[in-house]
This record gives structure tokens, sequence and C-alpha cells, in this order.
């Protein structure tokens, strides 16, 4: 069973359509990069999977359920901001992680803490922008989900912040598991993910493995992303 | 998961609360000790007195401020909570919305009832320091009074009168908090379903519902008090009866305060499962 | 440390690639244990689905054997690292020839050419690969 599947996905805002007719499958075990220029609707799509919004049309089901209580349960998401309360230190924010999901391991979180050296006291308010951006993906890669929902992990963040990142996603990578990386800083990326969807103007044009493009095209996936959407 | 949630939500609310109850209590000792040393004249010096008169001012202004202080947090809590970024993180918890909603709920009512509690007692301790300086007299004195007023209650039958009316009371207060907490959130929840101008839809959202309100209690009251004929009011035969036809009106209005609460919570409900649309 | 790649081919054929020049020359010995996917995916930095694929690349070819238990190990069979080895330095060569018929060398000059240059570097060479021996000794004692 897919993990994450849409079809004929459609979400507008006001007379903006910002999914339009999208169907899609992703299956377990991959690392799934959602790339496309900004307000293509990687982050709506996103937001649909979570239940943080509601389709105008079409479904979206995550191991075959529509977005739910229990579809939460089994999906660890990144929001493209900051959105933990400032005012929390880490050992809060553990706290509520562990009391609401029965699959974050909290000893897991407490090594990655312990290795950039950020204290259980230290709040949020406290810490950097890069500091707060792998703190939050610290908290959201220590649970064992079975879908990670990623927006824009990299964006805007130092190039050692960045490496850290893409190795923490490697670091827990799980074959039951799958991690869509939605961004558009495909260079960054690319060798870490094994499937691409290109999303543009809210449709989905092209799912395809990295590898895939990289024998058809002998180009890059970021070379190639250049290139379609040069117009 | 709901106990969960209301844990979370003491915890956020608590580090502002706390303190501001704490500091209150604080300033009413601070404001009773100055008072009853204005009144006793311990010093002649002017700017001591000025100082011992402005702690009473100050006084004044904390037990206004412990007010709304909880208002605010109580709209602060759920807008910035659930409406705002933070939202992110709670609407992808696996509760339900019925269960967000509650928390939030349960927590205003708590510290509602708190503040409340806190400003009777400061406000009553200030009283008594003020009116009387001999505590213990005036304990005694009180009692007395009270034995005197209690006796009469219970000589004339009145008893059961007064129980129906506090009770009364007490659930109409109860549920007419639960009603203002919940216009805020309805009005915030609509409002926040659209893509611009969250706020001001906001606010116009929580004038429409004080006017579709005014108009059917008001109706739904004529109805209600109808029944009740201004006779049985001006010419009450006894204290008893006046007591009774008052805790009737309370009930009236309690069961036009629990069809807003549940149309308003109906509606917050439905507004964030189905029209979530965080920034 | 992260591996680079080239743009235009399939990161798993590079990474293969890559595996196959670290056993030919040595620096993975014939029955070693290979790190776990993940650490080895973890260190070129790469999507370990892809790191699996060019190890299984590998593992046809005989480079590679998979225990179900205990994880991949190098081939003890050297004469598969031997033809590999052969194979490469075929493709070297080709290259080579190919780059000096460009030049527009007849094979006859190409071959003194190339024998010049050996016994040029011949003495600096041979004391170097003697070297490499004897640390390949003391790193199996």
């Amino acid at each position: 069973m897919a993990i994450l599947e849409c079809s004929m996905l459609t979400k507008r805002f006001g007379s903006t359509t910002a999914l339009d007719d999208v169907s899609l499958r992703i299956e377990p075990g991959h690392i799934v990069g959602l790339l496309g220029p900004n307000g293509s609707g990687k982050t709506t799509m996103l937001k649909l999977a979570n239940g943080l919004l509601t389709p105008n049309s079409g479904e979206i089901r995550i191991a075959g359920m529509e977005p739910c209580r229990e579809t939460r349960r089994i999906v660890s998401y990144l929001p493209d901001r900051p959105y933990l309360a400032d005012w929390m230190n880490v050992r809060q924010l553990l706290d509520l992680f562990e009391d609401f999901y029965t699959d974050f391991d909290r000893p897991r979180a407490l090594e990655m803490l312990e290795k950039l050296h950020i204290s259980e006291e230290m709040r949020i308010r406290e810490m950097s922008k890069g500091t707060r951006e792998k703190a939050q993906l610290i908290l959201v890669m220590s649970r064992r989900a079975k879908l990670y929902l990623l927006d824009e992990p990299i964006g805007g963040v130092d190039p050692a912040t960045r490496d850290y990142i893409l190795e923490t996603i490697i670091r827990n990578y799980n074959p039951e598991a799958s991690v869509v990386i939605s961004t558009h800083l495909i260079a960054d990326v690319e060798p870490v993910l094994d499937e691409v969807v290109f999303i543009s103007n809210g449709r989905v044009f092209l799912h395809k493995t990295t590898d895939e493009i990289r024998e058809e095209s002998g180009k890059s996936v970021d070379q190639y992303f250049r290139e379609v959407f040069r117009c | 998961m709901l106990g969960k949630l209301l844990k979370q939500e003491f915890r956020a609310t608590g580090r502002i609360m706390l303190p501001v109850l704490g500091a209150l209590i604080v300033l009413a000792f601070l404001a009773s000790l100055s008072g009853s040393g204005l009144i006793n004249g311990v010093t002649d010096v002017p700017v001591l007195r000025f100082l011992m008169g402005m702690i009473e001012f100050l006084f004044g202004i904390g037990v206004v401020a412990a007010g709304v202080v909880t208002v605010v947090i109580m709209i602060s809590r759920f807008y910035r909570n659930l409406l705002q970024d933070e939202g992110y993180l709670m609407f992808t918890l696996p509760v339900s919305v019925h269960e967000l909603v509650w928390s939030k709920l349960i927590v205003a009512l708590v510290w509602f009832l708190v503040t409340g509690i806190v400003i009777f007692l400061v406000m009553g301790l200030l009283g008594l320091v003020l009116s009387r300086t001999n505590l213990v007299d005036l304990m005694a004195e009180f009692s007395s009074d009270w034995e005197e007023i209690w006796s009469q209650i219970v000589s004339e039958g009145l008893l059961a009168s007064f129980r129906k009316f506090f009770l009364a009371g007490a659930v109409c207060t109860l549920l007419g908090t639960v009603c203002t907490c919940l216009h805020f959130y309805a009005a915030m929840a609509m409002g926040h379903m659209f893509n611009k101008h969250k706020i001001l839809l906001s606010i116009v959202f929580f004038v429409l519902i004080s006017i579709a309100f005014s108009l059917m209690t008001t109706s739904l009251n004529m109805a209600g008090f109808s029944q009740i004929s201004e006779n049985e009011f001006l010419y009450a035969e006894s204290m008893a009866l006046l007591f009774n036809t008052l805790s009737r009106m309370l009930w009236w209005l309690t069961l036009s305060e629990l069809v807003q609460a549940a149309v308003l919570y109906l509606a917050t409900v439905l507004c964030l499962k189905r029209g979530l649309n965080l920034a | 440390m992260e591996w680079s790649f080239r743009s235009d081919q399939p990161i798993y054929t590079q990474l293969a690639e890559k595996l196959r020049m670290e056993i030919v020359s040595g620096r993975y010995r014939p029955g070693e244990r290979l790190a776990s996917v993940r650490d080895m995916a973890l260190e070129a930095g790469v999507n370990p689905n892809t790191l699996q694929r060019a190890l299984q690349e590998l593992e046809r070819e005989g480079m590679v054997r998979a225990q179900r238990t205990s994880g991949r190990f190098v081939t003890e069979d050297l004469q598969v690292i031997a033809q590999t080895k052969k194979r490469f330095a075929e493709e070297q060569i080709r290259s080579f020839l190919e780059a000096m018929g460009k030049l527009g060398l007849p094979e006859r000059e190409i071959v003194s050419l190339l024998e010049e240059a050996l016994s040029r570097k011949g003495g600096a060479a041979s004391e170097r690969v003697s070297q490499g021996e004897k640390e390949d000794e003391h790193g199996n004692t």
C-alpha cells in the first residue's frame, strides 16, 4: 500500500488554484524530493497531507486513511517555519513530543542534541536561527514515523547546517518509512534523493527516480530542472 | 489525550497567571498595611503618606489588571497557539479538534474562577482592614451578624429558595463565562478561515455574533419572562416567593446561554476542522 | 566527507565505479567486511537506496558477496579482482590510445615514447612499489 497517495487532488484559495488535479503515489522506503519553484504548491500539498487544509475535490490518503488523528500518529511533519512556542525549553519540548507521540525516541533525540551542544535548559527564544532549525529537525526525525514530511528543511540555512540536516535525514533513514523533502534548492539535496516529483503551477508533471532522469537526459536533476523551468 | 493537552495548557498559562496573581496578593498585603497605616496616622511625613496612597492606587490598578490579563490570556492562547504558527504543531498532534477546544476552554474557565476568587479574597481582606483595624473584634461582630441573618433566613423558610437562587446564579455565571470564551473562539476561528484580513474579519464576526445572539436571546427571554407576571415581582408576598421568581428568570437565562454555547462550540469546531487555513 | 558526482551519469553507476576502484586498488581488502549501507551512505552523502543499488551491481559482478545475517564482504576471489583490474587498465589504455591517435602519432612512436617515459621513471616507480609491498606486509601481520 502506498504510504502517501493523492488522487485528483485540487485545492483552491479564493480564485487561485494551488493544486490542480494532482495524482501521485509514494511507496514506503524512499526519500522523495518534492521539487518546484516558489509558489508551485509544495507547501499546500504537505499541509493537505497533514490535514491542515481540506481539499476542494479529490482526496489524499496516508497509508489508506484520510488525514485524521490516526494518520498523525505515523506522520512526522516539519513545517516551513518556526512553529515551536519560543518560551519553551528543550526539556519541555522533549516532554511534549514524548507525551503525544508514542513513537518518539527520546534517547536518540538527546544524543543528537548533545552532539550539537544544545542543552536541555536552552529556550527556543535563546537559539540562533540555525540552531532552532536543527532542534526542530531533531525533534521531528527522532520519531520512528512511517512518513516524514519535511517542508523546506534546508531553506535559508548556512552550508554547515545544511550538511548536518541532510546527514540527519540519511542517518535516520528506515527502509519501512518514506521521507518527502520539499525544496527549491535541488543541487543540495539531489544526492540524498532516490525519487523526485516536479511540481509547477499546482500540477505534477514528472515523477521519476533520480537515476532515471540522469540516465535518460544525461543531466543532473538540478540541470534538468533548470532547463524545464527556464521559460 | 485531553489530560496531556490540559497539562500543556496549564504550563503555558501558569507561567503568566501565577506571577500575576502572586503579585496581586503581595500588593493586597502592602495595600492593607499602608491603608491601615494611613488611617491610624502612623506617619505625618508627606512623602511617605503619598507613597502609601500610591500603593492603594496601584492595588486598584492591579485588581483591574489581573482581570484584564485573564481575558487576554484566554484570547491569546486560542489565537497564538491554534491560529498562528504554533497551530502547525497543535493540529498535527494525534488529538481531536474537540479536545483542543475543550483544553483551551477548561483552562480559561479555571483561571477565570481562580482570578475571581483571588480578587474576591484580596478585596475582602483590604475591606476588612480598612473598615476596622481590630480584626478580632470585627470577626466576632461579623459572626454574630451572620448568626442573626442566618436565623432569620431559617425562620422565614427562605433557605430552600436561597439555595435555588444561588445554584441558578452559579450555573448562569459559569455558562456565561463559557459563552464569552466561545464567542471569542468562534469569531477568531471564522475570521481565520479567510486568506486575508483575518483579524479584521474576526472582529466583524464577533460583532455579527453579538447582534445575532442579542436578537435571539431577547426573543427567548421575552418568551420566558412573559410567563412571569409583573405582579409576581412587584407585589411578591414574601421574600421566598421573590427569590423563587428570580431563580426562574436565571434558569431562563441559563437556557439561552446553553443554546448559545452549543451553537458557538459547534461553529468553532466546524471552522477549525473544515476551514483551517493557517498562514 | 561527501563525495562529488558528475552530473551526466546516474549516481549509482558512479558509486559502483568508486567502490570497484577502492577494491581493485586494495583500499578495501579481499574478505574485508564492508560498513553498513547506512554508514556508507552517510559517508558518501547519498541516498541509501542508491548505494544499495551500486552494491547490488558489484554483487552481480562477484566483487562483493552478501551474507544474509552478517552484512557484505569484499570477495576473496582474487581472480575476479584481477579481472576487474585488468578491465580498468584496458579502459585506461584504450582512452590513452585514442588520445594519442588524435595527436596523429604512429603506433611505433607511441611505444617508444612510452618506453622512454617508463625508463625515466623506472627507478623511482620500482622503489615505490617495493615500499608499498612492505607496508602491505605490515598491514597483514
